[in-house]
């Protein structure tokens, strides 16, 4: 008890000698508070028989029986393996683009070519993901889209890409690269600019080519910056673009494009099952906690790199 | 073995000229030090040599070829770095062997070279740690070592000991001359410290403001330093300079300083001066406490006794400027130096440069 009081009285010591930079902190600790922690509470409906007139404290408990009716529900196995699927694709193709981008642009040596390149691709990443929804539709419109001009062009048939299961992989992915790439490739140009010039030199004056120093010196060099980032990518790795998935599937790709999220979204929302929604995202956010645990002890004993 | 030989090279960027057109012949098998204050254009010139920078004028030779236009790693040339470079993901071993791996030579023989030059710089032990494991002293050893390992022409070394601490350094300082002496490769060595320069050199180049102020081996800029800046320059503490007016007295030269009359060399060049400003530099180590019968007393006002073990720093001013001696002290006692308020000079070790040009005027000795 004593110990308790002691260390209590000891963090309040701290807080008042340096209570600038708590307050400094504070609006962060309020936001999480107030949108991620105060929310939690509503959690309990996913266990529960949920009725809006009732209220989250007076439903009765109903234990797993969401749960149960999840997993014996074909569409939500069905939006855990796109989900699954979509993510590993977009680990695969997704997450080696901006380390590749920022090598690329580390090789450039005119810095007004280097600059306008890099604003080319950086640009995509302001736009609202609604435009950009509305881009890809266009661009691949089956009358109208630059894709199917080109391909009639050619001598092909035109193809409706968006209606037809087997091409919203694709498109996702690739939509998500031409988004996110170029902006994520700032993290990796940073940690590139952080490595030291003279090891550079001194590769240069041992003998080495600009392929080998990429290989032998840059890589190597920001291998704790691509590992944090692949553990932040695959505790994410349950969150696919929730906002791209609604804004480009339809009834007839959900086969393939129908996610966890966008099936919490329409069953929650749209059929208004508050619970089994709830259970649902109950169970994509354990999921993912254990992901990032995994990944970071993993990164830990391995490489020595870790979040915490 | 290579000299190496500089003319005319020039750096500029843009139009600031950073090394401004320096000859330079160096010798096979000789060890140079380039050193200068910072900013002076020393490193640039290595990193021209090494092909680091480009060349904006004037033409490098290694040996008869001239390589100007020649890539980094065709120079036959081996840089140790400042803080070392060492590849922080390689192991000690790898580190060494990186240059010969980029090479692309036969494993067995990598296996062999590096384990030869672990054993001369002792890293033996050390050969599968990390840099990060290691002291500044070992990764000074590593550096060193993956330059000697390619066997190349020409070592080239930018302010490898500043990184270290005072006692490591004139050990790993020890270490380089050393290791000069053993492989005898021609060495051009950057350092900003003249006391590197003195202990390391065959010759020094004194450089200032991208220029060449004097070649010499380390006792010819000690005894007669061209001009006021590498009098000032080499030499620790430097070399005092008092601001005198030179007085020809029936073909004796008498310089005033303050309210004291120094008795100076024959300098053909002073001859029959009256009233000329010059510039007296007098070592530190060439004052005497006790008059001799040829020596000038000068009055001083005594500031200040550092006591260094068995030598002491007076700091003391002449006609309010800063004049520093080193005195021997009596086994470490200094009480007969707190009182000192005169000293001697002797004629003959005192240097006279001009007060605008600040150039040396030559002694009788040398006419």
């Amino acid at each position: 008890m004593q110990n308790i009081q002691q260390y209590t009285s000891r963090i309040m010591r701290h807080i008042r000698a340096e209570w600038q930079l708590y307050l400094l902190l504070a609006p962060t600790i309020i936001w999480f508070i107030v949108f991620l922690y105060v929310p939690m509470y509503g959690l309990q409906i996913a266990f529960k028989d949920y009725s809006i007139f009732k209220g989250v404290a007076a439903s009765p408990w109903v234990g797993l029986e969401h749960f149960y009716t999840l997993f014996e529900s074909e569409q939500f196995m069905r939006a855990i393996k796109n989900t699954l699927i979509l993510s590993g694709y977009n680990l695969l193709f997704g997450f080696p683009m901006p380390i590749i981008l920022a090598l690329g642009f580390n090789e450039f040596t005119k810095a007004f070519f280097k600059r306008t390149a890099q604003t080319v691709v950086y640009l995509p990443h302001f736009i609202s993901t609604v435009i950009i929804a509305g881009i890809v539709m266009s661009v691949f419109s089956p009358s109208v889209g630059v894709v199917n001009l080109l391909l009639v062009q050619m001598g092909f048939d035109s193809v409706y890409f968006l209606v037809q299961p087997e091409w919203f992989r694709p498109i996702f992915i690739g939509t998500g690269i031409w988004q996110e790439a170029g902006f994520t490739s700032i993290v990796f140009l940073a940690a590139i600019a952080g490595v030291n010039p003279s090891l550079y030199e001194s590769a240069l004056v041992d003998g080495a080519n600009r392929w080998q120093m990429m290989w032998r010196i840059t890589l190597p060099s920001i291998l704790p910056t691509i590992i944090i980032m692949l553990i932040i990518r695959i505790g994410n790795i349950l969150e696919v673009g929730f906002e791209l998935i609604i804004l480009l599937y339809q009834p007839s790709t959900y086969e393939t494009a129908d996610v966890i999220s966008t099936y919490v979204y329409r069953q929650g929302l749209q059929n208004a099952q508050y619970d089994l929604a709830a259970a649902a995202g109950f169970f994509n956010a354990v999921v993912a906690f254990v992901l990032v645990l995994t990944a970071n002890t993993i990164s830990k004993r391995v490489t020595k790199t870790s979040l915490w | 073995m290579s000299g190496v030989s500089l003319s005319k090279m020039t750096k500029r960027y843009g139009i600031v000229e950073v090394v401004r057109g320096i000859d330079l012949e160096i010798k096979p098998q000789e060890f140079v030090v380039l050193v200068g204050p910072s900013g002076c254009g020393k490193s640039t010139t290595l990193r021209m040599i090494a092909g680091l920078e480009e060349i904006s004028d004037g033409t490098v030779k290694i040996g008869d070829r001239v390589i100007n236009e020649v890539a980094p790693k065709d120079r036959d040339v081996a840089m140790v770095f400042q803080n070392y470079a060492l590849y922080p993901h390689l192991s000690v071993f790898e580190n060494i062997a990186f240059g010969l791996r980029i090479r692309k030579v036969d494993k067995k023989v990598i296996t062999q070279s590096v384990n030869d030059v672990a054993n001369t710089l002792g890293l033996t032990e050390y050969l599968e740690r990390k840099p990060a494991d290691l002291s500044g002293g070992q990764r000074q050893r590593v550096a060193m070592g993956r330059a000697i390992v390619r066997h190349p022409k020409i070592f080239l070394f930018d302010e490898p000991l500043s990184n270290l601490d005072a006692k490591l350094r004139t050990q790993m300082r020890a270490e380089i001359k050393r290791l000069h002496k053993r492989l005898k490769v021609t060495s051009i060595y950057v350092t900003h410290d003249q006391i590197e320069a003195m202990t390391l050199a065959d010759r020094i180049v004194v450089m200032n403001d991208g220029r060449i102020e004097q070649i010499g081996t380390p006792m010819e800029l000690f005894n007669n330093p061209v001009n006021t800046f590498v009098a000032g320059f080499i030499g620790s503490p430097p070399m005092n300079q008092l601001n005198a007016i030179v007085n020809d007295v029936d073909g004796r030269l008498v310089a005033k300083v303050g309210n004291s009359l120094i008795t100076l060399p024959k300098i053909k060049a002073l001859a029959n001066s009256s009233n000329r400003e010059v510039i007296v530099g007098i070592r530190p180590e060439h004052v005497l406490l006790q008059a001799s019968a040829t020596s000038s007393p000068i009055a001083i006002e005594l500031e200040l006794v550092e006591t260094l073990g068995s030598e002491a720093l007076l700091h003391t001013q002449i006609a309010k400027t800063p004049f520093v001696v080193k005195a021997e002290t009596r086994f470490g006692d200094v009480s007969h130096l707190d009182k000192v308020t005169t000293l001697h000079i002797e004629p003959d070790l005192i240097k006279v440069f001009d007060a605008d040009t600040g150039m040396a005027l030559a002694t009788a000795i040398q006419d």
